[in-house]
């Protein structure tokens, strides 16, 4: 009962991280339906960020989110306007490629750069310490990192539905021409879709650097947890990304409990039977 | 049947010309490195003609080649480590399996479209990896060794440089002649009309899924074809090297940079890319250089999506149709 | 419910439902709420001309899509030559012998002229000699003969309609369905079709079923026209009759032209 308990907490947890991971994606599917296959690399990015901020500027890792975040703004914007503006002009096999190419020129640019071997941080408030409360034992990064989510999470939901931003977004992600003909500019819209999309998921990397160790594939496996958890969410919905996210923690959980050489392909598989048997996933149109 | 009569001249004769230069290749050029980036462009060739059915002529992007190929290299390894029998045995049984798995999946998959059926294709290889990683009977981490002969050894298929050649060369053809049977006949049609328009072909008697999952099918069986040989020409496999997604991201590119859709594309793509890669590692001493070879392929990769999905061989058919 | 006066009934065959070519048996058809088609009753008789008009959204196209087997009917029965083929997929209902053009083209672009009319002798051939042979024999049906190495892209409009329909007979079908195919034509290009379509079905002894907006099209084509609005069929006859028609000039116009007339 207690380990059950654990490892749904647990679960939980790493679930509203997997959920803030996710979010960036289904955004930028939502707003020109397109699917990010570097997405796992703009994550890696952020924690690599987040480590050289802290290492080089001796800061608390915490406060290189900020830095953290621009850069993976950045990024999203950039990315945008040199590929993938192009890319969706042309057939979709080309926008499939088109981020499949950007996902390894990352990849491998950060492993030219810092060498393939893991690193992680070492020093800072959250690093190794762990919090008990009562049977519970977890990792305060992780409490934390959930914590970030979440208010991330709020936050973004609440942008999207309540400011005029938000409603130039949705209206572009439901109709891109009748939008520009109400005078939303649709690139800026496209490009900002990428760039909170790659903000959030660089946070998300700067939260996971404080307690998961940084290689340049890592990108990989989150990428695929993001794809299950989005598409069992539903492509395009932000309150899907959350609740879907949850789920895909705690299986992942439940899995590297019992079978934990093999518990992503439950991940993968579950990516598998949600598109199969219920497209639209818990929220998605 | 077999002819390449439909195709202009000028393609016909450089074609011949490169079947003359390859097949002569290891009388001109000596040395070893030159020799293996010949075996191992053929090889990239033949996996880029087989993936080519799917994903040009097909329209489908399958990212998940590799577990085909794995498939392959594994019967091929295992039935004659285990079983001692000769090669050109375990080639069928290879092809067989790869075809019975793929048919497994095929029908759930192909209810999806575009971006979805890539990512469970993706999946999809990404468990067998996994399960091959773990699973012990079939070597897990460690791999498959296979014994190593006194050459040339006919049961084991292994050969000097020389005779290595040959026979990739002799597979690669056999491919080639089969691509070329392939897109003039029924089923290729019908492929080509479901890649162009699924609703069309349908009010034409076409049953869509069908087809595809046939497509999907062949395109297993030769990458399990390709398997077998990387198995006993390297007489070592591991999930690592023969599952791996970067295996199937190599292939993919080799038709997609080439050119989708065409008998060229994927020769043309392996023909640029694996000397690439291959002098690019030596000329990095060995992979001191972590990734630089991948960095550049992703850069190749996002310039031609961008600007000429149809790949180089789609590039040069446009400017001979504006001329 | 008006039924109109239906083929049968114009050749003096009433009760011989059963030799109808096509029979199309109170189609509903939803689409979540929405009924698209309710209560269709169409028969159609071998060798005949029969054209279906209707305001945009009158559940036309919807209609179509429910014989070639694009939709399921959510109920009602389908039959062709006797056999019930209602919730077919499209491609069996193609191999039975119904063939379809589309509204917007849907010619495969990477294909040449002659190789996209080969797809659809496919459906009848396994061999590709054969296959050559009928699509060679059908362009030049259609005064396409020329064009038979040129990417479709690269002719004109009317020239791809024109390939669409040879594709469709390359099936040898009994029985060709034709969804505006005059959509984007200018009057010119119209009559050229319409001699194509005429000169077609004499060789080959289809029955025609057309969908269209062109009025002068179809009226001048139809032996017998089929009038739909909201879903349901109203009016049916000789298209003089239908055109004079109360019920048919409100559904298109509305309630003050028809109390004009």
């Amino acid at each position: 009962m207690e380990l059950a308990t654990q490892i749904a907490i647990s679960g939980i947890l790493m679930g509203v991280i997997f959920a803030l991971i996710a979010l960036g994606l289904t955004l930028i599917f939502g707003v020109m339906n397109i699917v990010n296959f570097a997405h796992g690399e703009f994550l890696m990015i952020g924690m690599y960020s987040a480590f050289l901020t802290s290492t080089f500027l001796s800061i608390e890792p915490l406060l290189s989110l900020p830095i953290v975040a621009v850069v993976g703004f950045l990024l999203g914007i950039m990315s945008y306007y040199l590929l993938i503006r192009y890319l969706l002009r042309g057939p979709m096999l080309a926008q499939l490629f088109g981020t499949f190419g950007l996902m390894l020129f990352l990849r491998y640019l950060v492993m030219f750069i810092m060498g393939p071997s893991p690193v992680a941080i070492q020093e800072g408030i959250l690093i190794g310490k762990t919090v008990s409360l009562s049977w519970f034992t977890f990792d305060m990064s992780k409490l934390i990192a959930a914590g970030f989510s979440i208010l991330l999470f709020v936050l973004i939901y609440w942008m999207i539905e309540r400011t005029k931003l938000g409603r130039a977004l949705r209206a572009t992600s439901i109709e891109a021409d009748a939008a520009r003909y109400m005078g939303i500019d649709t690139e800026k819209m496209n490009a900002l879709a990428w760039g909170i999309g790659g903000a959030t998921v660089a946070i998300a990397g700067g939260l996971l650097a404080n307690f998961y160790y940084l290689t340049p594939t890592v990108g990989m496996l989150f990428v695929m947890i993001a794809f299950a958890t989005v598409a069992l969410g539903g492509f395009g919905s932000v309150r899907g990304a959350f609740l879907a996210g949850i789920i895909i923690g705690v299986i992942e959980m439940v899995a590297g409990q019992y079978l934990s050489q093999i518990k992503l392909s439950f991940v993968y598989l579950t990516y598998f039977l949600v598109v199969v048997f219920r497209p639209r996933g818990l929220f998605g149109w | 049947m077999f002819s390449l009569g439909d195709l202009p001249l000028s393609e016909r004769i450089v074609f011949v010309a490169f079947l003359a230069f390859v097949f002569l290749f290891p009388w001109i050029v000596r040395s070893s490195y030159p020799r293996a980036v010949m075996i191992n462009f053929l090889l990239f060739a033949m996996y880029g003609l087989g993936w080519n059915l799917i994903g040009g002529y097909g329209g489908q992007v399958d990212l998940g080649q590799a577990k085909n190929v794995g498939f392959g290299a594994y019967t091929t390894a295992l039935m004659m480590t285990w079983l001692d029998v000769p090669f050109w045995f375990t080639v069928p049984v290879g092809m067989f399996f790869a075809t019975l798995e793929s048919f497994a999946v095929a029908y759930p998959m192909f209810r999806l479209r575009g971006h979805y059926f890539a990512i469970a294709t993706l999946c999809v290889a990404l468990v067998w990896q996994q399960l091959f990683l773990f699973w012990d009977w079939t070597g897990g981490a460690r791999g498959v060794e296979l014994p190593i002969k006194p050459i040339p050894n006919f049961t084991y298929m292994q050969f000097g440089a020389i005779g290595s050649h040959y026979f990739i060369f002799g597979l690669f053809m056999a491919q080639f002649l089969f691509m070329n049977w392939f897109r003039k006949s029924k089923l290729g049609y019908e492929l080509q009309a479901v890649r162009d328009n699924e609703d069309a072909a349908a009010s034409l008697g076409i049953n869509v899924t069908w087809t595809k999952v046939k497509a999907y099918l062949i395109t297993a069986a030769m990458g399990a074809l390709g398997g077998s040989f990387y198995a006993v020409y390297h007489s070592y496999i591991d999930p690592r090297s023969i599952m791996h997604i970067d295996l199937t991201i190599l292939i993919a590119m080799t038709a997609m940079v080439g050119g989708c859709g065409s008998m060229w594309g994927p020769i043309i793509g392996a023909a640029l890319l694996i000397p690439l890669d291959m002098y690019l590692a030596a000329l990095l001493g060995g992979r001191g250089f972590y990734g630089v070879d991948f960095m550049i392929y992703g850069f190749i990769i996002m310039i031609v999506a961008a600007f000429e999905p149809r790949g180089i061989w789609g590039t040069i058919e446009r400017a001979r149709r504006r001329s | 419910m008006n039924q109109g006066v239906s083929g049968a009934q114009l050749r003096g065959q009433e009760g011989e439902v059963e030799l109808m070519l096509l029979a199309v048996k109170n189609l509903y058809k939803e689409f979540g709420g929405l009924i698209a088609n309710a209560d269709i009753s169409v028969d159609l008789d071998q060798g005949e001309i029969v054209g279906l008009i209707g305001p945009n959204g009158a559940g036309k196209t919807t209609l179509f899509n429910c014989i070639a087997g694009y939709y399921k009917p959510s109920s009602g029965m389908v039959l062709f030559q006797g056999v019930d083929i209602t919730g077919w997929p499209a491609h069996r209902v193609a191999k039975i012998g119904i063939a379809r053009t589309f509204q917007n083209l849907r010619i495969m672009p990477l294909l040449t002229v002659e190789e996209n009319v080969m797809v659809g002798a496919f459906c009848r051939a396994g061999d590709r000699q054969i296959a050559l042979r009928e699509a060679r024999e059908i362009l030049e049906l259609v005064d396409l003969a020329q064009e038979a190495h040129v990417h479709p892209t690269e002719l004109p409009i009317v020239s791809q309609k024109r390939i669409e329909l040879a594709r469709a007979l390359a099936t040898k079908p009994k029985f060709l369905m034709l969804d505006e195919v005059a959509a984007g034509l200018n009057p010119f290009e119209t009559k050229e079709i319409i001699q194509s379509l005429q000169k077609i079905k004499e060789e080959k002894d289809l029955t025609l079923f057309l969908t269209e907006h062109v009025m002068e099209f179809i009226m001048t084509i139809s032996e017998r026209v089929i009038v739909m609005a909201a879903g349901r069929k109203i009016a049916e006859g000789k298209p003089e009759q239908v055109a004079r028609e109360d019920k048919v000039i409100r559904a298109y116009l509305g309630e003050r032209y028809a109390e004009g007339r």
